[in-house]
């Protein structure tokens, strides 16, 4: 179901969306530790390999040398993490240099006295080389998958961008069609029942003058309501309507409501079941008003001529409800919710004058109030919507002084 | 509002309103009810226009660009009870308020129609020739209300009012088909510590209607105007 009627689909153009070039895959971009100066990355392998004979010089003491061979495979470990395959192959050969040099008899100088130690040396390489590359390897695995996540993050946001960005597009192209329509249908109306009025005003009968003066007025009645639902619409959303509550009768508003409705309703009947001792309830009369107006005509609206309408309010538990019911077409199933979206006509709207905005505005009323509102059909045919809004505070009518009290006034 | 009576042919109404097209319409529609009218685009004018041609009526376009209107209605007011409705947009219930307290006589929201501007300005001319002698009797439809006698009756029968009840009742009854503020009522019935308290209203407005009205939820006679107060309805 398009939001808009198909008579107004929309011409204005929807945006294209433009999916910005994704990052070349395959290779994940230079990590920050990989993108450091080579130079540095090899200076750090230096440093680590000072730190580890420092280490070992401490340990010496109590060590035999192959144990200390343990310091320097930390040290490629370390350089392997932090630096990366290559840094830690220079770790490995420093290592081994340095430790022959310092720690292997005879000391302070490259000669090997006993055999054993190049297999020590041997090993010492293989294993700094294995560790270093593995090390490396879970290191890049672990950036990768980095990347990877940060990436499908950031394909999403931007999906999820471009398909709201699509949404208001569309929103706003289906209201621009819908409201230039609706506002040129009467328009020209006003506009051709004018013009004969002026240009053929010794012709026509006066049944046929009279009859142009009513559709003009009517007409322009029409473009009045129009255009005060999209001034509610754009007032409640930026929050400029914040209800002013106080204590009021339901009975008074919904019957200022229908006094104001009185030449919609002409002939139908309308029932109101408001309950006997319906308290004063805490809303602001002229926001609710306007709900209940929007109700009440949506219900006008789509039901035929002498089917009644019934307006009903109770106290159920600590809630208001107020329901307004109808004997038109009713909701098709699924519709429930959408009903209350903004521009959204119903199925069974087609053929109806209106862009989808009145009773947008009674759920932006009711939240207003802290309530819901629901739609539901009604068993034997129909639709009821229905306003929920909560009762807080003690009702005002223990308040109210008594007759006694207020003798003494002027 | 039922019938378009002609108005006294000496009746002068001055139009203060910025809008042209508001200005032609209004000349037309009130010349053809046998007004005679005198119109300015400009408040400042309008203050002038009404000290100097003292006409029998004002109608004031609240939102003018050079003065604001409640200083018009306030200078006006300065020397002069004459009847004043105001011209106000849609939704600025506020505004309305402000307006009466301010005195003016009444108000219509833009876009009003012909036949509703009509009926307040013959409520307002009516109230203004009344001014000073009131009447005690002021029957609307099927229902009286004698002031002087505190008796009210609808069509046969007599209706029991407490105290309160006859003090509301009696104070829109001298202002029949005028609007009345909520604040101003609550300082009628209830005196001036009374004001703000608007549910007092709400609760024996209820009362009245149950007593006075057929369908107190669609009442004939004791009109509410939401954000601004109450009304009986004239004639």
């Amino acid at each position: 179901m398009s939001p808009a009627d198909d008579r107004s689909a929309p011409r204005v153009h929807e945006a294209v969306p433009v999916i910005p070039a994704p990052a070349p895959a395959g290779r994940p971009p230079f990590s920050p530790a990989t993108e450091m100066r080579p130079w540095k990355a090899y200076g750090g392998s230096v440093l680590i390999v000072a730190a580890c004979t420092a280490i070992a010089a401490f340990m010496q003491r109590h060590f035999d040398p192959p144990n200390l061979t343990m310091i320097y495979l930390l040290g490629v470990v370390v350089a392997a993490i932090a630096f990366g395959r290559g840094p830690a192959v220079l770790t490995a050969v420093l290592s081994v240099a340095v430790f022959d040099f310092l720690f292997v008899p005879p000391r302070f100088n490259f000669g090997v006295s006993d055999t054993q130690y190049l297999v020590t040396f041997g090993v010492m390489l293989v294993v700094a080389i294995v560790i270093g590359t593995l090390t490396a390897w879970l290191r890049e695995q672990h950036e990768w998958a980095l990347y990877r996540e940060q990436r499908a993050a950031e394909l999403h946001r931007q999906a999820r961008d471009l398909q709201l960005q699509a949404e208001t597009e569309r929103t706003r192209s289906a209201l621009l069609s819908s409201v230039s329509h609706d506002l040129r249908t009467p328009l020209a109306v006003i506009t051709g029942a004018a013009s004969s009025l002026r240009d053929g005003a010794s012709t026509l009968s006066e049944p046929t003058r009279q009859e142009l003066a009513d559709t003009i007025a009517e007409e322009a009645l029409r473009l009045n309501r129009l255009i005060g639902n999209l001034l509610d619409m754009t007032r409640l959303e930026a929050g400029a309507l914040a209800p002013r509550k106080e204590w009021e009768s339901l009975e008074e508003v919904v019957g200022a409501a229908l006094e104001r409705l009185e030449p919609a309703l002409q002939k139908r009947p309308v029932v109101l079941k408001l309950a006997r001792d319906l308290p004063l309830v805490p809303l602001d009369a002229v926001l609710f008003e306007q709900a209940v107006r929007n109700l009440v005509e949506n219900a006008n609206k789509y039901s035929a001529a002498g089917q009644p309408i019934e307006i009903l309010a109770a106290i159920q538990g600590d809630e208001l409800r107020f329901e307004v019911a109808d004997r038109g077409p009713g909701i098709r199933p699924g519709e429930e919710q959408r009903l209350f979206e903004k521009f959204y006509r119903g199925a069974n709207a087609s053929g109806q004058p209106g862009v989808g905005l009145g009773l947008s505005i009674c759920e932006a009323i009711a939240r207003a109030h802290g309530g819901t509102v629901t739609a539901a059909n009604r068993p034997g045919g129909g639709a009821v919507f229905a306003i929920w809004l909560p009762l807080e505070g003690t009702p005002a009518r223990g308040q109210v002084p008594d007759e006694e009290l207020t003798r003494a006034a002027p | 509002m039922n019938e378009i009576g002609r108005a006294n042919p000496s009746a002068s109404v001055l139009l203060i309103e910025d809008e042209a097209p508001i200005r032609k319409f209004l000349r037309a529609a009130l010349e053809g009810q046998g007004y005679a009218i005198v119109e300015t685009a400009t408040g400042q004018d309008g203050i002038t226009q009404a000290a100097t041609r003292v006409p029998d009526l004002v109608l004031l376009d609240l939102g003018l660009p050079d003065v604001d209107g409640f200083e018009i209605l306030r200078r006006i007011r300065e020397w002069s009870a004459l009847p004043v409705i105001v011209l106000t947009a849609r939704g600025q219930d506020g505004d309305k308020v402000r307006a009466l307290d301010a005195g003016a006589d009444d108000y219509v929201t833009k876009p009003f129609s012909m036949p509703e501007l009509l009926a307040r300005m013959r409520v307002a001319l009516r109230h203004r020739a009344r001014a000073g002698d009131d009447d005690p009797v002021i029957e609307v439809g099927r229902l009286r209300i004698d002031l002087a006698g505190r008796r009210v009756t609808l069509g046969d029968d007599e209706i029991q009012l407490t105290p309160i009840e006859f003090r509301l009742l009696g104070a829109l009854a001298r202002h029949a088909g005028r609007v009345l503020t909520r604040d101003a009522l609550l300082r009628e019935v209830w005196g001036p510590a009374a004001v703000g308290q608007h549910h007092y209203l709400r609760v024996y407005m209820a009362q009245l209607r149950r007593k006075i009205e057929t369908d107190s939820a669609r009442p004939e006679f004791l009109l509410t105007e939401l954000g601004v107060g109450y009304r009986l309805r004239d004639g």
